[in-house]
């Protein structure tokens, strides 16, 4: 009998990319086996999920090219999968979970959404609902039908699209990094549905995940591609962690007891090295007096009576639930949202001197007079030149046709001679390994690179308050050594950094203060270490 | 996070509110046709005032129709003054500025035209007002028999309204992050363009993901297969729908009717 | 409704049916051809008075028509795949997004400049991008006119000033630059296209609006209006704007799993 999985000599080339993402690939998976699919960025784990799942489509009007055998139960995968579909008995042969919980979504109501592909397998209508149902309750969802898909948190969307591919009972859950984009809780959460669902239904997984610690007890065998295609290293779960950890965690991988770990730099590197004058001219950056925040016309503020400050030279982590006010607190930190009550208001360090006055005055210009301390109410130039903010989503950034116009745009805004503009932008393509890419567009870069480029233009000023949301998100252990290294190296340099996260290696790594939000009240949490140090 | 901008506005569920979104479809192009055939005040009129004495079976609340057909008087009023502006003149000149000039023929036809507009529109106010997309989406697929793939499509597409909405308010403080706009019109406008641009990037690497997971579910295989998908939501016309389509062809009827009798009417393609 | 379990599908593919899309594109080409032809006379007589006949229109039309039928019959892409008709779907979303934004920008703008009475024509342009970046991102039959008739579904959801009538125009609009495409036999995806295609679509609504809001005006100024439509609105903002729109979405890589992405400089 042959097994349920079998790649032969397997590969696949996207459209417009001249390398393939995978090649040589031979796999055997058995029906019931928990796999884990680990490798370095870009060695092609999700392209070997789509191909499982039947999705990739070779032909001349597909969306690239393939090579060699990938077999379901023997038929190619493509076809099985439609003749699942044909069967008519509402049982796919795979069940696709992907990372980002928001683009699975397909309708508007929790019921229709689960039932969307149960009617596209043909399943007669009165059998519907109580599939439906059912799946809605393995997975721990406790709603009514109608509920709008639209208010349901990360976590619940994400468990939302799991109802969707288990009610369809694959025999294979093929399952994409599913907690990337979660919280703590939400990503255990889902891991203990998976693993409960896959006991009770005797289905078998291929995930693909580099948070290993949430997953390892799960899995019993861990397959490692290679970058160049083939296979690395297969076996069980704890001998292939065991021989190859050291390797993996090198290629991004997190793996247990192989913790990333940031390089100290001597001193501050001529690129970051920011304010010369920090130590002379006061340490506050920012005071939030009684603050409130929140979205305007959204009702009641979600955080209020706050009161914190920010001083030159410190890391301060942001934590709490999703939805407690994180990332509405970092966007008034950083000027972008004024607070619904209280004020935010920078410190003279931070204002710096007046400055020097634009060619052309502009009559807004002079609202900067009226309060010239609220973040809020300066110009976007103003702005530019003091706080540095790095998003979630670092394509929300992206401004510019090529990465290196995307790092001029700051220094250029500031009015800065052309030499400098390009000293500056040299420095950082060098500094965040981005100089190969100097001529590429943002958006084609990958998820690590285009986290440092976001990271990179809010440097290009030389801002000395920096606010990230989430900066970590979804990152592997490689981008995230060396974001921490970069925060640190900044510290050093007296610039202050304010994080919104909720990932605790990296408060433990950096964090000088912790904010913790919740109740709608913010504590102010100093721990001894760094007190005593200042 | 839900705008609410897609909610439809119903507070009773009248048995028009309630009918199949294809008959009501069918009243708001059954009306829209009709009326484009001329332009004259009575019909127009006739159609605005049984339009209106018909409202409150759509269930809907005043507040709704007042806040979805306010903008329609926008539309309407300018349409109509420039009509009574530069129309073709007859009757008695009421005022004369060389080639701008009122008279009673052109005022009567800039609001013949005004009113027309609003007959038309009322009916699509109720429409959009009283139907929920995902009842439309089953209509069109199952009563109608639309490409079933399209309608879904189209359909999975609309919630997306509601990230776009949110990626665009982000979108708006991540620029004012990097130092742009906020000076003046035309570094406005160029900040709208850009923000718009990322807006169509993000949207489109959505969707391919959007597309890979419902691909995964089964969607658009039966195609290949010459399988049919099933429907959760079986939607299908009912009497009162019927009810509901004669009403309107009905007052297309009797505003034409009253217009001929007027001797107003007048084919407006000659 | 099939209440019946289905036994296993038969392994080879059924035949469809012609295709209800081209039947129903078919009609709506039809229909339209007739009312030019209708009103085509007209345009070439002095004050609406119906003149002798000119030919000239009509013919025209026709073998547009005609041509256009034979690019949907023919186009080397007629089957749409999963992924084409979502990300068509989503952007025609993301496009009625942006005809909102018009939608509001309007009232201010036509009530600085009401006094121009072909403010309509030239200003136009916006509303008509989905039809051209629709056909071009997408590149199969039909693209066009669904991308516009969503965005404009999307656009009248949401709740505008025009209400119902923007779906009306948006299946116009989409039309006017659907049938370009099919004219150059969807094969032509380029700048050319780009402008004719938004040339379509401005003459499209510039037939509609004479329809609609001119009827009572003389046809030396419906002529005009529509001249202007498709002119400034159609080639210049939505075809060169469309045009250029799309390429720069091809260059983000955003396209890559769609056929005006295949062939994208290989990264």
């Amino acid at each position: 009998m042959s097994p349920l999985v079998r790649a032969r000599g397997w590969g696949w080339r996207w459209n417009a990319r001249r390398a393939h993402a995978v090649r040589g690939l031979d796999l055997d998976v058995e029906a019931g086996e928990r796999v884990l699919l680990l490798g370095a960025s870009g060695a092609g784990k999700s392209t070997v999920l789509a191909g499982v799942a039947g999705l990739l489509d070779g032909g001349p009007d597909g969306t690239g090219e393939a090579e060699g055998q990938l077999l379901l139960d023997g038929v190619p995968a493509a076809e099985a999968r439609l003749n699942a579909v044909a069967a008519g008995r509402g049982q796919a042969r795979t069940g696709l979970l992907l990372q980002d919980p928001q683009a699975q979504t397909v309708l508007a109501r929790v019921g229709d959404d689960v039932a969307f592909g149960l009617e596209n397998h043909g399943v007669p209508v009165e059998r519907i609902w109580p599939r439906v149902e059912a799946a809605l309750a393995d997975v721990g969802l406790d709603l009514p039908r109608d509920h709008p898909t639209a208010r349901l948190s990360g976590g619940q969307r994400q468990r939302l699209a799991l109802a969707g591919v288990l009610a369809l009972e694959p025999q294979l859950l093929l399952l994409d990094e599913p907690t990337a984009m979660l919280d703590p809780e939400g990503a255990v959460r889902l891991r203990d549905v998976v693993a409960e669902r896959l006991t009770a239904t005797g289905a078998g997984c291929l995930l693909v995940e580099h948070r290993v610690d949430l997953w390892v007890d799960l899995v019993d065998r861990v397959v490692v591609l290679a970058p160049g295609g083939g296979v690395l290293a297969d076996g069980p779960t704890l001998q292939v962690l065991a021989q190859r950890g050291a390797e993996l965690a090198a290629a991004g991988v997190w793996v247990p007891g192989h913790r990333p770990v940031p390089r100290s730099r001597e001193g501050s590197h001529g690129v970051l090295h920011q304010n010369p004058g920090a130590a002379t001219d006061g340490r506050l950056l920012m005071a939030l007096e009684d603050v409130a925040v929140g979205r305007r016309g959204h009702g009641a503020a979600v955080l209020s009576a706050v009161a914190a400050q920010v001083e030159a030279g410190s890391v301060t982590a942001v934590r709490g639930a999703n939805g407690a006010g994180k990332s509405t607190l970092a966007l008034a930190v950083a000027g972008l949202v004024p607070p619904v009550a209280g004020r935010v208001r920078a410190g003279r360090p931070l204002v710096g001197d007046p400055a020097p006055a634009p060619s052309r005055r502009r009559w807004r210009d002079r609202r900067r007079e009226v309060a010239p301390d609220d973040p809020a109410r300066w110009t976007p130039r103003d702005l530019v030149a003091r706080i540095g903010s790095v998003f979630q989503d670092p394509r929300h950034q992206f401004v510019a046709q090529t990465v290196a116009d995307e790092l001029a745009v700051g220094p250029r805004r500031l009015g800065l001679a052309r030499a400098e503009v390009a000293e500056r932008v040299e420095g950082l393509l060098e500094r965040l390994r981005l100089d190969r890419l100097a001529r590429a567009n943002p958006f084609t870069l990958s998820g690590g690179e285009q986290r440092r480029l976001s990271v990179a233009t809010a440097l290009a000023t030389r801002p000395r308050l920096l606010v990230l949301d989430e900066p970590t998100f979804g990152q592997d252990a490689r981008t995230w050594v060396e974001l921490v290294e970069l925060l640190a190296e900044l510290r050093d340099g007296g610039t202050a950094v304010v994080a919104a996260t909720h990932d605790v290696e990296l408060c433990e790594a950096l964090a000088d203060v912790t904010w913790w939000v919740g109740d709608g009240r913010l504590r102010v949490d100093v721990p001894a270490r760094s007190a005593s140090g200042r | 996070m839900s705008t609410g901008l897609l909610d439809p506005g119903v507070v009773r569920p009248t048995a028009l509110a309630r009918a199949n979104p294809v008959a009501k479809l069918a009243v708001a192009l059954v009306l829209a046709f009709g009326l484009l055939l001329s332009v004259d005040i009575v019909t127009a009129g006739t159609a605005v005032v049984l339009e209106l004495a018909l409202l409150p079976l759509a269930g809907l609340g005043a507040l709704a129709v007042l806040r979805r057909s306010a903008v329609l008087l926008l539309a309407a009023v300018p349409v109509a003054v420039v009509s009574a502006l530069l129309g073709v003149d007859s009757g008695a000149v009421l005022v004369d500025l060389g080639p701008i000039s009122v008279t009673s023929g052109s005022l009567q036809t800039g609001g013949a035209i005004g009113l027309r507009v609003v007959a038309i529109a009322l009916p699509g106010v109720v429409l959009l007002a009283t139907t929920d997309p995902t009842d439309l989406a089953d209509a069109l697929a199952q009563v109608l028999h639309l490409p079933a793939r399209f309608v879904l499509g189209a359909l999975a597409a609309f919630r997306v309204v509601d990230v776009l909405l949110d990626e665009w308010r982000q979108l708006g403080l991540a620029r004012r992050a990097r130092g742009l706009g906020g000076d003046g019109l035309l570094a406005s406008a160029r900040d709208v363009a850009g923000r718009a641009f990322v807006l169509l990037v993000i949207a489109v690497r959505r969707a391919a993901v959007l597309a890979t997971a419902m691909e995964a579910r089964g969607f658009g295989a039966g195609e290949h297969q010459g399988a049919d998908r099933t429907w959760a939501r079986p939607s299908r016309l009912r009497p009162g729908d019927v009810v509901v389509v004669l009403v309107g062809v009905a007052v297309t009827v009797v505003s034409t009717a009253a217009g001929v009798a007027a001797g107003t009417w007048e084919l407006v393609i000659t | 409704m099939s209440t019946t379990e289905k036994s296993d599908a038969p392994s080879t593919p059924r035949r469809r049916p012609a295709g209800i899309g081209a039947t129903l594109v078919t009609a709506v080409i039809v229909v339209a051809l007739a009312a030019l032809v209708w009103q085509g006379p007209t345009w070439f007589s002095e004050d609406g008075v119906p003149g002798a006949a000119q030919p000239g229109p009509a013919v025209l039309t026709l073998v547009l028509g005609a041509l256009a039928l034979v690019g949907w019959r023919t186009a080397p892409r007629r089957s749409w795949r999963v992924v084409d008709i979502v990300v068509a779907s989503v952007l025609g979303v993301a496009v009625g997004l942006l005809f909102t934004l018009f939608n509001l920008a309007w009232n201010p703008i036509s009530g600085l400049l009401g006094g121009f009475a072909f403010l309509g024509a030239v200003l136009t342009g916006p509303w008509l991008l989905g039809g051209v970046v629709g056909g071009l991102v997408i590149r199969r039959p039909g693209a066009a006119v669904f991308v516009e008739l969503v965005a404009a579904v999307v656009s009248a959801l949401i709740g505008n000033q025009w209400g119902f009538f923007t779906v009306i125009y948006g299946l116009v609009q989409g039309l006017g630059a659907e049938v370009v495409l099919a004219v150059l036999l969807y094969r032509q995806w380029g700048l050319t296209a780009g402008l004719l295609a938004g040339l379509g679509a401005g003459a499209a609504f510039g037939v509609l609006e004479n329809l609609v809001s001119n009827a009572a005006l003389p046809t030396g100024f419906q002529l005009t209006y529509l001249a202007l439509a498709a002119v400034v609105s159609g080639a210049i903002t939505a075809g060169l704007g469309g045009w250029a729109l799309t390429r720069a979405l091809a260059r983000t890589g955003a396209l890559a799993p769609l056929a005006s992405g295949r062939n994208a400089q290989r990264v």
